[in-house]
């Protein structure tokens, strides 16, 4: 996780360059080096956050804020959002080599504040920091959401409620951000909290190659090492409790 | 119609004793703006940390069943204080600003005014 999250985005922001950098998940538009634009089929654009989402459930909101015109803060704030986490996943890593256009420009350009391409990077490292220091599984992020049972007092915030009452077991938490209109990073974040408290199955981690096998013999069998997951369950259904 | 920098800014100059402020996304942590800080005060440190207290204090309000939203949270330092204010609105869902002041300086009751004054600004 040291070092830099795309060594090309370094060099083209160095080189002032104009283009668009395109990844496996995701592609960045950059202005003289900077950030104007990011997109990546994960996570929903500006239209679908501002819109509230695809589920008519959440347009149910209170003082008709729907109704109301959007203004020029919040539209800025908004879009730099959607930026950030379309640039997470566009620098996710990869399997192919990057490419980089030269000179293409996004379909969709929002007219903003351009961000330097060391602080999209810079926050795409602190994300996936947050992210394992919440919940090591990177399993759930792709997976589809698997409710559990909240332990008897265990309290859910109102954020995660309105997605566990859309995890139908099918979707995956980058569908249920468009069900939403919330930044898929923060559905991906929100999905590992949940996970971590219980109330999310953390899909089996990729099988481990088996060890070697132990030579039956007098000696003392060594110790399983401690399923973590379960510890930590355990301890969170013992706290909700005392 | 005041964008995220203008506020930040406004926020700085107009309240007395501001020594820096921030708009923070409160799930994820990030700054998606900030003003001031400097080298004593580094505001994306102060604003990934703080999203910790907004959230416990969320967490909290679920468990005592409080149906309530919060405005405001103040912790006081020795020397400073640092004022959390929750914005509301729709695209403004999950931020809040962040606001530490010089406690010689600051009025406390001004700059909370000033505060919400400056967050409607920025929705309108």
């Amino acid at each position: 996780m040291t070092g830099g999250v795309s060594p090309l985005l370094r060099r083209l922001a160095a080189d002032r360059a104009t283009g668009a950098l395109v990844r496996d998940h995701g592609t960045l538009y950059l202005v003289d080096g900077q950030v104007v634009h990011a997109e990546s089929p994960v996570a929903p654009g500006l239209d679908v956050l501002l819109a509230g989402g695809s589920d008519r459930r959440s347009a149910a909101r209170p003082h008709g804020a729907r109704a109301r015109r959007i203004g020029a803060g919040e539209r800025e704030i908004c879009r730099l959002g959607a930026l950030f986490d379309a640039a997470f996943f566009a620098l996710a890593p990869g399997r192919g080599p990057a490419r980089f256009r030269y000179g293409a420009e996004p379909r969709l350009a929002g007219a903003g504040r351009p961000v330097p391409a060391a602080a999209v990077e810079r926050e795409t490292l602190r994300r996936r920091e947050l992210l394992d220091d919440v919940w090591p599984y990177p399993a759930l992020d792709a997976a589809p959401v698997v409710p559990r049972p909240a332990a008897p007092g265990q309290s859910v915030t109102a954020r995660g409620r309105a997605l566990l009452s859309r995890a139908d077991g099918v979707r995956t938490p980058a569908q249920l951000a468009w069900v939403l209109g919330r930044p898929a990073f923060h559905t991906v974040l929100e999905i590992r909290r949940l996970a971590a408290a219980g109330l999310v199955e953390t899909p089996a981690p990729a099988p481990v190659p088996d060890p070697a096998p132990v030579p039956p013999s007098g000696a003392a069998p060594t110790a399983d090492p401690p399923d973590i997951a379960l510890l930590r369950r355990v301890r969170d259904a013992l706290e909700a409790h005392l | 119609m005041a964008n995220a920098e203008t506020a930040l800014k406004e926020a700085t100059t107009v309240i007395d004793g501001a020594l820096g402020a921030a708009l923070v996304d409160y799930t994820s942590g990030m700054a998606l703006g900030a003003i001031g800080g400097g080298k004593d005060l580094d505001l994306t440190v102060a604003a990934a940390g703080n999203t910790d207290v907004v959230r416990a204090k969320v967490r909290t309000m679920e468990m005592l069943g409080l149906q309530d939203d919060i405005e405001d949270i103040l912790i006081t330092l020795g020397t400073q204080y640092h004022l959390i204010r929750l914005l509301k609105g729709r695209g403004a869902n999950g931020l809040f600003l962040y606001l530490a002041l010089d406690k010689n300086r600051a009025n406390l009751a001004m700059a909370r005014h000033q505060l919400k004054k400056i967050e409607s600004e920025l929705e309108v």
